[in-house]
């Protein structure tokens, strides 16, 4: 098999060196254009983005000092990372505020994704929901975070409300730098990358097969879970991959919304570049690409993308 | 049956969530025209622009420092600009490369979808540790411009090969056929007809760029870029100036989506025009 692919190979080289057809030789030049084409690409993101992630890896290895890193290779950043419970827990914390986010992005992006992608059968309002869903991606990231403090805070809109409606005496205290801010701020943010995706999917349901299945007597429930909610899985796959690479790869709402109570992964690489400690920071760096290729697999694992769309 | 209850509950649900998506800057925006003794919360002591003057520098100096907005503004626009020619040269050429199959191709696509999937933290940790080794000092408009780069150009990529593949070769190959060079046809014939693509990445590529900060941290140097300085505020206490900023740079954000899509819609009733010019020929 392989001899014959090489023969083949070779007699087409033999020919391509001598008399060779107008139409192999234009495609020959359209490969090599295309090559060319994608060459700096390639070389950019290669220089730029795989060797500075290699860097990461390599850096993790080296012998950090007071104020700098040393290229002699040691395994000690990674034993003191592994062994100290800061690092330990801000790993569990980062897997455990993911995990949170995901969920409720989820629970909660779903049904709106059921009413655009479903219900909403005029594609205009179906565009234009979209739309006002995705309007607020044009303001600032940093301000949507910022912009949960007056929501959140003991004077806050929340808070004022409440005690408006005589729900509560007293303003509630736990709602801004707590866990719950961190959790809320990223579900709002990120939630949309959920929606967007599962609509998508489900908009493409062709609403016949529902109907079919209604006038065979099956009920909303059953039609959910046996048509509608393996039709969208696609959807749910791509929209938490991308809450999922996000979520992980955050530090900002943690540091604008906690008041330093939750200290993610990202943190503590921002942190300890803070203080120079480059190989510390590596090390959080490989655990931190570790998750996020494990999480990316498993996901993968679940729905074959490629078969699905 | 079900559906006809369901139907009204999941608008009211969709009204809730739209709320939840608005609300926070609504109240932001509220608060913004705070008078001037009042904090970043409720009550509004007094409806007035004093912040969004103070902002400007326009106040008296007072015990709140101005947001130092002017230098870094001009950065980031400078460097959003950079940013967007770049990774949209580069994003037309990759999927232009595309369209004919190569050896490879498969690894490479990954390897450029792999820019908008790496953590800006990550990415930016490697490219200090990547300067630091090589002794290039880091700065607003090398280290952190190549990152930026790495993070709009696959956006542009994907929006180009999208075009690419509803894009009707024959047009192409008569223009070929007729003996106009290969970089003519690109310029009259190619580029014409993908424009709308390429304006698309273009204001990707801007906006991802402008409000890009993770990957910005590590890299930028001294000289600090717009997402930066908001961002050193988030460590100290908050004034009602930076929300001031939110609505201004939300505003800002806005025209551009309207040049955008005033462009966008010249772009369709051109290509309108001349569709019927071929129909009456």
């Amino acid at each position: 098999m392989e001899i014959a692919d090489n023969r083949r190979a070779a007699s087409g080289l033999a020919r391509s060196q001598g008399s060779s057809s107008p139409a192999e030789k234009r495609e020959r030049e359209e490969r090599r254009r295309a090559l060319f084409l994608v060459t700096p690409g390639i070389a950019w993101m290669t220089l730029f983005m795989v060797l500075p992630l290699l860097m990461v890896v390599y850096v993790s290895f080296w012998t950090q000092t007071t104020f700098t890193v040393e290229p002699t290779l040691t395994i000690e950043s990674w034993q003191r990372f592994l062994s100290s419970s800061t690092y330990i827990s801000a790993t569990w914390t980062t897997v455990r505020i993911w995990a949170i986010v995901l969920v409720s992005t989820l629970l909660i992006g779903y049904p709106v994704a059921l009413f655009i992608g479903l219900f909403v059968r005029n594609q205009t309002l179906q565009t234009a929901l979209l739309v006002i869903c995705v309007i607020p991606f044009w303001t600032s990231f940093l301000i949507r975070v910022i912009a949960w403090r007056p929501m959140l805070g003991t004077e806050g809109a929340i808070n004022m409300i409440l005690i408006n409606l005589g729900i509560i005496d007293t303003p509630l205290t736990t709602l801004l730098f707590s866990e719950f801010a961190v959790l809320v701020g990223m579900t709002q943010i990120y939630c949309v990358f959920m929606v967007g995706p599962i609509t998508f999917m489900l908009s493409r349901i062709d609403p016949s097969i529902i109907e079919a299945a209604r006038d065979l007597g099956a009920g909303f429930w059953r039609i959910f879970f046996k048509i509608i909610l393996p039709l969208s899985l696609p959807g749910v796959v791509v929209g938490a991959i991308f809450v999922s690479v996000m979520v992980l790869g955050e530090f900002a709402t943690a540091a604008s919304l906690s008041g330093r109570k939750v200290n993610l992964l990202g943190n503590i690489i921002v942190s300890q570049v803070g203080s120079l400690k480059w190989a510390f920071a590596s090390v959080a760096g490989v655990i931190l690409t570790i998750i996020i290729a494990i999480v990316i697999t498993v996901m993968l694992r679940v729905v074959n993308l490629r078969k699905e769309m | 049956m079900e559906s006809r209850v369901l139907k009204p509950v999941l608008a009211v649900y969709c009204a809730a969530f739209i709320l939840f998506l608005y609300g926070p800057m609504i109240v932001l925006a509220i608060l913004s025209f705070q008078g001037a003794g009042g904090g970043p919360q409720f009550p509004i002591i007094e409806w007035s622009t004093y912040w969004y003057q103070h902002l400007l520098g326009l106040t008296p100096p007072g015990r709140i420092t101005q947001l130092p907005i002017g230098d870094s503004l001009l950065r980031s626009l400078t460097l959003a600009f950079m940013t967007t020619v770049v990774s949209t040269v580069l994003g037309v050429m990759t999927a232009q490369g595309f369209r004919t199959r190569f050896k490879g191709s498969g690894v490479v696509f990954y390897l450029v979808i792999l820019g908008m999937i790496v953590p800006g933290v990550l990415v930016g940790l490697g490219m200090a540790l990547f300067s630091n080794m090589a002794g290039v000092a880091r700065a607003w408009w090398g280290t952190a411009f190549v990152l930026h780069v790495v993070y709009t150009f696959p956006f542009a990529f994907l929006i180009m090969l999208a075009i690419f593949n509803r894009f009707d070769r024959s047009v192409e190959e008569a223009s070929l056929s007729l003996g106009v060079s290969p970089a003519q046809t690109f310029r009259r014939v190619t580029f014409p007809m993908i424009f709308p693509g390429v304006l698309s990445a273009m204001l990707f590529s801007f906006t991802l760029s402008y409000d890009e900060f993770s990957r910005t941290l590590f890299t930028s140097g001294r000289d600090l870029t717009l997402p930066l300085t908001i961002y050193g505020t988030f460590s100290v206490e908050i004034y009602p100036n930076i929300f001031a900023f939110g609505v201004l740079t939300t505003l800002f954000s806005f025209t551009l989506l309207a040049i955008y899509a005033l462009l966008m819609l010249r772009a369709v009733r051109k290509g309108q025009a001349f569709k019927g010019q071929e129909a009456e020929a």
